[in-house]
This record gives C-alpha cells, sequence and structure tokens, in this order.
C-alpha cells in the first residue's frame, strides 16, 4: 500500500513542477489568444540563467528566482512589443507558425553560445528528502509545488484585482472598447507576454535542480504544457494547477500498472479526449 | 498574365521533372525526391488547411501511418511493396474518418492542438507495438533503384495536384472555401460541413500515407520519431504557405523553393539550415502570409507597399 | 643546359602535382548538433585527429604510391533521415572513397543501408546493437563491442562479490542498443543464478524516474543494473539520491566513465559502476599515436576535453581503413573491403579484429567513480581493484 501512496505523492510533486512550467503558457493563450509554441525554450533559456548564475556567481537557485523571471520577462516583452505584435489580429494559426520559428531560431542560437553539453545545477540540498506519513518527499520539489502554488495565486489575483489585470482582460474581451478606455494595448499585451515568459523562467529555474538542461529540453516541455493547459482549462489560472496535479498522477499511476512506456499514450490520449468531450478543460465553464 | 502559354508549360516542366534521373547526377535525384514528398505533403495540407481553413498541426499522423501500413505489411507479412502502400493509405483514411469526426468539431486553437496531440499519441502507441518494432523501428527491404521512388514521388505529385484542381473547380472546393470563410453560414447555406470536412481531412491523409509509404521504403527505415516528426508538420504547413495557401501551384512552388534552399544549407554550411528555416518562418508570416501566389498577384501593382500593407493589416 | 632545367622544372612540377592529387577521402555523417551532439563530437574530433596524425606520420601507402587521407564530415542534426540522405551524398556527389559511421545504433542501422546499397564499405564505431550486424549485410564493420555482452564483466564480478547480491532489478531504455543490452543482461543474470526483482523497459528521453526508481526501492534488490543514455543516467542518479534509494550497487552501461559524469555530479558520482572497452592505458600501444595515454594527453591538450572510448573507437576506424588499404594495395571498395574482414593489428583502442559479421569483439572492463577519479575494478584477468562494495546510503557517505 504504501508504494500506491509513494507513487501517489510523486504524482503530485511532479504535477507541482509540471503547473509551474504550464502555468506561463496558460496564461498568455487564455488571455492574449496567442498559442506559444516557443514556451519551452523560455523555459530552457531561464534555467541556463539560473545555471550560470549557479556556477559562475554562486547564487543559490532559489535566490536567483527573481533574476531569472527578470531576464525572461525582459526577453519577452521585447519580442512581443516588436516582433509578435505584428499578428496580433492576423489569423490564429500565424501565432503558432511564427512562434514555431523563434522556437527553432532560439534553440540554434542556445546550441551555438552553451553549446550541446548537458548541465546540471547541483546546490547540497539537491538530493535532500523528508519522510511524510511514510512516503519519501524530494525537499525540492517539494519548493517547486509551494513555489508553483504561490505563483498561480499571484497571477490570478493580480488578473482579478489590478488596474493591470483588468486592463489585460479587458484587452482579451474587446480590444476596441479597451482603447476606447485609454488601455495602451500594445504596452499590456507585451506586459503580458513578459509576465507569461517571466513564469516560464521560474520553471526553467527550478528544472535545472531537478532534471538536466540542455538546449533541446524545449520542445517536449512545450507538449506538456500544452496538455496541462487544455486539460486544466484556459479560464482560470487555477486551472493549470489542476491539469499539472492530474497529469503528474496520471503519468505516475500509468507507470506503475501499465508500464513506463505508455506515459506518453495516457497524457496525449487524455488531452484528445478532453479536446472532444470537454474542451474547455476540466475547470473551464461548459456554457 | 497566364495566357494560352500556360498548359504547354506546365507539360514542359512536368517532362523535363520526368526526364530527370536520366540526365541529372544521382545527388539531385535524391534531392528531388525528398523534395518532392515534402511537396506532396504541404499539397495536401492545402486541401484541409488551405481550402477548407482547418490548419491541422498533426498531418504527420498520416504520414506516419501510411508509412508503418506500408512497412509492417512488407517486413512482417512479406507482402509487395503496392500491397503494403494500400494498407497504408487505407488506414490512414479510415484513422482520418474515425478520428476526424469527433477532432473537426473543434475550431481554430482547439483544432491544431488536438491534431498535434494526436500526432504524439500515436508516437506513445506505435512505440508500444511489437508488430511495428516498437521504438527500434523496422528496417525493411533495399531496393537500388532511386530512379523509381523519384518518378513514384512524382507521379503523387501530379495526382494530388490534380485533385487539387478538380477540388478548385467543383462544388465540394467551394463549400471548403465557404467553410473556412463563414462556417456558420455556409451550414445555414445548405452546405453538409461535416460530410465536407471529413471527405477533406480523409483526402489530405490519403496523400500523406502514400508519400509516408513511399518515404519508409525508399529510406528502408521507419521508427516512430522520424515517422511522427513534428517538425515535419511545420514544414508542410510553412511551405503550403509561403507559396500560397488555398491555390493550386502555391504549396508546390513553396515546398521546391524552400527545400532546396534548406538542401543547400544543410549540406554546404550544414549546422546553418535550421537557424534559416526559423528565420524564414518569422519573417514569412510577418511579411507575406498570403504566400507567394498572393505576392507574385500583387506586388507588380503595389510594390513594397505590399508589405506594409500586410503589416498595417495584422499589427497592433 | 636550359632544356635540362626545363625539363627538370617539368618534371618536378608534375610530380608535385601528382603528390598533391592523392588523396584518400572518408567521408561521415555526424551529430555535430542536436542532442546527441554531446557524443557526437568525440567522432568528429577523433576523426580529423587520426587523419592528421597518420597524415604526419607519412599518409598512406598503396602499392607504390603516397595518399594523404582527407575527411569529409557533414552535420546530420541527430537526425536519422538527414543522415541517410547525407551518407548518399557523400557516396554520390562528394564521391569519398570509404565511409566512416555515425554516433548510435540506431543511426548505423540506418545509414549501413546506403553503404551496402553502394556497395563502399562503412567502418563505424558508434552503433553497437547487434541488430546492425544481423542482416548479412558485406560492407559493415564496428568497432564497438557487441551490444549484448555488454554487462557480462559486470555480472562476473558480482558473482565474486562480498557478499554476493542475491537479486537485480533491469532498467533499459528502448531504443536498438539498449534493448540488445538487455537482452544479453537477462540471460547473463539467469545463468547467475540472481533473481531479477524487475526488468522494465522505458521511453528513451525520458526525464523522470521518480515511480520507476519508487518501484524498484520498494522491491528492495541488491543491484540495479541500468541501460540507457547518458542523460537519463544523470537523472536516475540524482533523483535516487532525493527518493533515498540505496541499493547495495548500480551500474550504468554510459556516462560513468567520461569527465561531464563527474562534473556534473560531483561527490554524487561515488559508487557508481560503469563499464568502458577501453581505459588510456601505456599498454595499448598504437602505430602513429604510440599508446593509448599519450593519445587521451595530446587530445584533451588540443580539443580541451578529456576523450574517452568513443573518441578511441573512432581513431580505430580510421586506423582499420588505413592498414586494410595497405594490405590490400588499391583502393577499389570490394577489395578493401576483403581486407578489412581480414585486419589484425594492435592499436590505442586495443586489438583491432572483427568477427564473422563484421564487429569487433573486446571485453568490457568494469569501472567505478570514487573521489573524481575512474578506478578500473574488474577485466578479463579478474579483479583489478579493490571494489567499494556495498555502497553506503545517502546519507552516510563521507
Amino acid at each position: 500500500m504504501s508504494l500506491l501512496l509513494q507513487i501517489i505523492v510523486n504524482g503530485i510533486l511532479l504535477g507541482g513542477l509540471y503547473a509551474l512550467m504550464a502555468l506561463g503558457l496558460a496564461l498568455v493563450w487564455g488571455v492574449l489568444n496567442i498559442v506559444n509554441l516557443a514556451h519551452g525554450a523560455f523555459i530552457m533559456l531561464g534555467a541556463y540563467v539560473s545555471y550560470y548564475l549557479f556556477t559562475l556567481l554562486h547564487v543559490d537557485p532559489f535566490a536567483a528566482l527573481p533574476l531569472c523571471m527578470l531576464s525572461l520577462f525582459a526577453l519577452g516583452y521585447l519580442l512581443q512589443r516588436n516582433v509578435l505584435n505584428l499578428l496580433v489580429r492576423a489569423p490564429m494559426f500565424n501565432t503558432l507558425l511564427i512562434t514555431f520559428g523563434i522556437d527553432v531560431v532560439l534553440t540554434y542560437l542556445a546550441q551555438i553560445v552553451f553549446s550541446a553539453d548537458f548541465r546540471v545545477v547541483n546546490p547540497s540540498y539537491a538530493g535532500s528528502n523528508f519522510t511524510l506519513l511514510g512516503a519519501t518527499v524530494p525537499l525540492v520539489r517539494a519548493l517547486a509545488f509551494a513555489i508553483a502554488l504561490g505563483l498561480t495565486v499571484t497571477v490570478w489575483l493580480v488578473l482579478a484585482h489590478t488596474r493591470l489585470g483588468r486592463a489585460v482582460r479587458a484587452c482579451a474581451q474587446n480590444l476596441l472598447a479597451a482603447r476606447l478606455y485609454g488601455v495602451e494595448p500594445r504596452t499590456v499585451y507585451a506586459l503580458t507576454f513578459g509576465l507569461g515568459a517571466a513564469l516560464a523562467g521560474a520553471a526553467g529555474n527550478l528544472y535545472g535542480v531537478v532534471s538536466q538542461i540542455n538546449p533541446y529540453i524545449g520542445d517536449a516541455l512545450t507538449a506538456k504544457s500544452f496538455a496541462i493547459s487544455i486539460i486544466g482549462g484556459l479560464d482560470n489560472p487555477l486551472g493549470v494547477v489542476v491539469g499539472g496535479l492530474f497529469l503528474g498522477t496520471l503519468e505516475s499511476l500509468t507507470s506503475l500498472y501499465v508500464g513506463s512506456t505508455y506515459s506518453d499514450v495516457a497524457s496525449f490520449g487524455v488531452l484528445v479526449l478532453v479536446l472532444i468531450l470537454r474542451p474547455k478543460g476540466l475547470l473551464g465553464r461548459t456554457t | 498574365m497566364i495566357g494560352r502559354y500556360y498548359w504547354p508549360t506546365l507539360a514542359a516542366v512536368l517532362v523535363v521533372f520526368a526526364a530527370l534521373p536520366w540526365i541529372a547526377p544521382p545527388v539531385l535525384i535524391q534531392f528531388g525526391t525528398t523534395t518532392l514528398l515534402l511537396a506532396t505533403l504541404a499539397q495536401s495540407w492545402n486541401i484541409i488547411g488551405g481550402y477548407a481553413g482547418y490548419a491541422s498541426f498533426g498531418n504527420s499522423v498520416f504520414y506516419g501511418i501510411g508509412g508503418y501500413g506500408t512497412a509492417v505489411a512488407m517486413v512482417q507479412f512479406n507482402l509487395p511493396f503496392g500491397i503494403g502502400l494500400l494498407i497504408g493509405s487505407l488506414l490512414a483514411v479510415v484513422f482520418a474518418l474515425l478520428l476526424g469526426l469527433p477532432v473537426l468539431r473543434l475550431r481554430g486553437h482547439y483544432f491544431a492542438i488536438a491534431t498535434l496531440a494526436l500526432a504524439e499519441a500515436m508516437t506513445g502507441v506505435v512505440s508500444n507495438l511489437d508488430i511495428a518494432g516498437r521504438n527500434i523501428g523496422l528496417v525493411l527491404p533495399l531496393r537500388k533503384d532511386d530512379a523509381f521512388f523519384y518518378e513514384l514521388s512524382l507521379g503523387l505529385v501530379v495526382l494530388v495536384t490534380l485533385a487539387v484542381f478538380w477540388i478548385s473547380r467543383s462544388r465540394f472546393g467551394f463549400g471548403l472555401i465557404a467553410i473556412r470563410e463563414d462556417e456558420d453560414a455556409a451550414g445555414v447555406m445548405g452546405v453538409n460541413t461535416t460530410l465536407y470536412k471529413s471527405t477533406a481531412f480523409a483526402l489530405a491523409g490519403l496523400f500523406s500515407a502514400m508519400a509516408g509509404g513511399i518515404h519508409a521504403y525508399w529510406i528502408t527505415f521507419i521508427d516512430p520519431a522520424s515517422a511522427f516528426d513534428i517538425t515535419l508538420n511545420v514544414m508542410m504547413i510553412i511551405m503550403a504557405i509561403f507559396g500560397g495557401a488555398g491555390t493550386i501551384l502555391g504549396p508546390l512552388v513553396g515546398a521546391v523553393l524552400l527545400a532546396s534552399i534548406s538542401e543547400v544549407l544543410a549540406t554546404e554550411v550544414s549546422a546553418m539550415a535550421s537557424l534559416f528555416f526559423g528565420l524564414v518562418i518569422v519573417v514569412a508570416v510577418i511579411f507575406m502570409p498570403r504566400g507567394l501566389a498572393d505576392l507574385t498577384r500583387r506586388f507588380p501593382g503595389l510594390g513594397w507597399r505590399y508589405f506594409r500593407e500586410n503589416l498595417r493589416l495584422h499589427r497592433l | 643546359m636550359k632544356r635540362l632545367l626545363f625539363f627538370a622544372i617539368a618534371a618536378f612540377a608534375l610530380l608535385d602535382h601528382a603528390l598533391a592529387q592523392q588523396t584518400i577521402t572518408l567521408g561521415a555523417s555526424v551529430q555535430e548538433t542536436g542532442r546527441l551532439a554531446n557524443t557526437g563530437r568525440y567522432y568528429r574530433d577523433g576523426y580529423e585527429f587520426a587523419v592528421q596524425t597518420i597524415n604526419e606520420r607519412g599518409g598512406v601507402k598503396v602499392g607504390n604510391e603516397h595518399y594523404r587521407l582527407d575527411l569529409k564530415i557533414l552535420d546530420n542534426q541527430s537526425d536519422v533521415n538527414l543522415s541517410v540522405r547525407q551518407y548518399t551524398q557523400l557516396l554520390t556527389q562528394d564521391k569519398v572513397n570509404f565511409l566512416l559511421g555515425p554516433f548510435a545504433s540506431d543511426f548505423a542501422l540506418a545509414d549501413s543501408s546506403a553503404a551496402e546499397k553502394y556497395e563502399v564499405p562503412m567502418i563505424q564505431g558508434g552503433g553497437a546493437s547487434d541488430q546492425i550486424f544481423s542482416r548479412g549485410y558485406k560492407y559493415i564493420f564496428g568497432t564497438l563491442p557487441v551490444a549484448s555482452k555488454y554487462f557480462d564483466s559486470t555480472v562476473q564480478a558480482m558473482s565474486k562479490f562480498d557478499p554476493v547480491p542475491k537479486s537485480v532489478a533491469l532498467l533499459y531504455a528502448d531504443d536498438a542498443f539498449d534493448v540488445a543490452v538487455a537482452k544479453g543482461a537477462r540471460e547473463q543474470l539467469q545463468a547467475g543464478g540472481f533473481r531479477v526483482t524487475q526488468d522494465e523497459r522505458y521511453s528513451s528521453n525520458s526525464s523522470d524516474f521518480s515511480s520507476l526508481i519508487s518501484q524498484i526501492k520498494a522491491a528492495a534488490p541488491d543491484a540495479v543494473l541500468v541501460a540507457g543514455h547518458e542523460t537519463e543516467v544523470l537523472n536516475f542518479i540524482r533523483q535516487a539520491k532525493s527518493l533515498d534509494f540505496n541499493p547495495k550497487l548500480y551500474s550504468f552501461t554510459v556516462g560513468v566513465p567520461t569527465a561531464d559524469f563527474r562534473l556534473a555530479l560531483g561527490r554524487d558520482a561515488n559508487f557508481a559502476y560503469g563499464m568502458t572497452s577501453w581505459l588510456p592505458s601505456p599498454a595499448l600501444k598504437d602505430d602513429y599515436f604510440t599508446n593509448a595515454q599519450v593519445f587521451a594527453e595530446s587530445y584533451q591538450k588540443r580539443f580541451g576535453y578529456e576523450p574517452d572510448y568513443h573518441a578511441a573507437s573512432a581513431v580505430a576506424d580510421v586506423e582499420a581503413f588505413v592498414k586494410a588499404i595497405e594490405a590490400a594495395g588499391t583502393l577499389d571498395p570490394k577489395k578493401v573491403r576483403d581486407a578489412i574482414a581480414q585486419v589484425d593489428f594492435e592499436s590505442l583502442y586495443g586489438r583491432i579484429q572483427f568477427g564473422a559479421v563484421g564487429q569487433i569483439n573486446l571485453p568490457q572492463t568494469v569501472v567505478q567513480v570514487y573521489n573524481d577519479a575512474v578506478v578500473p575494478i574488474y577485466g578479463q584477468k579478474g579483479f583489478l581493484n579493490k571494489p567499494r562494495y556495498p555502497m553506503p546510503a545517502w546519507d552516510k557517505r563521507p
């Protein structure tokens, strides 16, 4: 029985990590209707920032979190303001294509600048763990879970209760009306996209401590983030947490009961099912 | 502008292409076969993405099914290539119809992601099937005849282009365009949207599968990663769009142009190929989202303002 | 007098021209970028180093003439399909004389078809899977030892440990090489009387092993054998630590002998077992590089990182071609192919001799990492050093 408990705990913690990864994508998609295929590349870059801060300046990854987020925010803001803004009113799949192009370029540049060698961020507490109800809980993953939750709640609060949040939602609902009310959409869009990138940076920061970094980790993470965003639902930022937990637990249980080579089948199979049966996701409104 | 030299020119081009194996060096035949297969993919995407407006991001799933159908038939059951190709194509069409029905109810982003998810799911499924060689894949029998594969690919491109040509002039085609422009209105006007969409999806699947089968036999090797390659999806879309989605020859031109430049880079400058591809995508999508076809038609009149027009139309 | 001078100059120019023209070109499609670039570079650098050094030492003697070696390397971006097309291009457009292989079994599997199709021999040092050599192809040779025998020396060593591990968990990735390794390991474990608690296949490129580790931990085997890729091995060890999994020993097919591994894991790399078909020992003498130790040192100096068996294998491939060409006395692909099948010489990589199906037969030496050093533990002749066994629990390590 305790194996099942451990597997479930693993799944929940994995889910926390997944939720953190998907948060930025879900925000940008749900609010701006921009599907960012370069999301994984942002995570990868965040991981590298964290790696270099740790290796060259001995900055602890958790202390480096704000720095990662800030640098990725800048990148996202500039990208949106200068490149993606050109396509906001174009047919939807143009943004899919252009973000794919950006993903290819970023991956290539990362390979040139950082080389293909894999890196890890290995602070002294990387392997620490504690026991809870008979299950071993890795410390870093538990912290990642907490951070994911914290960031999600923060994003939700910002969107619901701040002026910026209201401006963002206004743009998403009715661009013309928002403009008439004095909202400057270009800045708002860029800020939101920057925020999405910053969240990706945060995920990347922790990813390097838990797994290993190389220029090619982006694509698999983008695919995962998609699955989570849709399964959880794009209407509500908390959907990401639900989606992440669901997927993490599903994958762990699949590994236990079916076989670990089936986790992709399970995740994407569920994604297809959710799209067909309940496209708004588990937390979405069923109107 | 096209006039009475259109058909003779096309015929001449076709004859030149067909004669290539006897006048060109082997590496050009190789490159030609790859390009023709990509052109087929771009053109079949054109049916569902260009004409019907349903941007599928997972056509590689048909390519893979076609390839695997052929491979399994030839390797596990010792069937001849023709039968294998038939089986692969049939499987793809059945898949398109079965899974197309629920998935085609989705619109926009959701449809694109659903097709992407299908491709990823199939990769996972196939890598667990013993009959398909699991993740190791299958090695097909060797056939040392490049001309054979080249002519076959050429024939396939001609076939799919003829299909698109027929579509563009038929009621079916107009129905697809109506669906693309305004699906609800089309439905109200009496277009059987479900039937039309499914047929378009199945057609796209059919030709993609045939391309996949030819490719697997040619390369003598298939595995899940290469069969259901996600990058292939984007390549076929960008080729179709670059040339002009919703036109007859656009995807072909786009495929030939982009494949040529990409191949030259892959062999001469090697590592730069992917960077080039990424940049082309970014620039093409921003400045010429309606492709070369639209560019060649409107540039003579508008000049450089053409690009500015596109920007103004789409930017925030 | 002037005429004599004229003739002398003409003859000299002709000779110089003739000398300058005589090259043998070796072609290869290697993973210089993409997800396998981390190991692909060993092959690119190994080939270059070998070609350069052989040229410095006089090149290749074909009959009575001297030839220079030339190298044409293309980057396949870790894409198998591109790799196959590039080999075809090397043969048909660039008209290289002979082929050197890529890294990885799935690449070698697909690319060898090109060699067979055009009947030009390929010697590859990057693919070990038995499948590559079981198709009756005549033009493919390999300098990586048979995949199914990878764990042989480890299992043998394990049966001599004190106390003998009784139960073993076997984990393997689902690609050609690792499946072949697992097949052989399974047979060896059964023959050795070990109880196999888990025999699990996992998806290549997995980054999360938590479930698998938890399941293995619950079964509590004494030993764990993992056949996978370097990044997976890395993830496995880190996650084993964070899940507090403490087997008595764990052994991995790849990664352990490399410097990257020790750099990435630091002290967490200690006690891990691995294997290598090559160690930079001065006992491995070589016609071009003096011996393996000298080779390792000059390689490190030139490229900035330590070589491992991948690089040595790459060098062996080039040397094998040279020996075969010299023995055949011609550049005819069919005759050289026959000569390759007959070679038998000592090199910095060990004894180069290809078996009936074209694969080399080299034993693996069991190694263990401790304090940033790779310690050879068990070889053909038995124990070389005392193994640090059993592995202390994570929280009890020095």
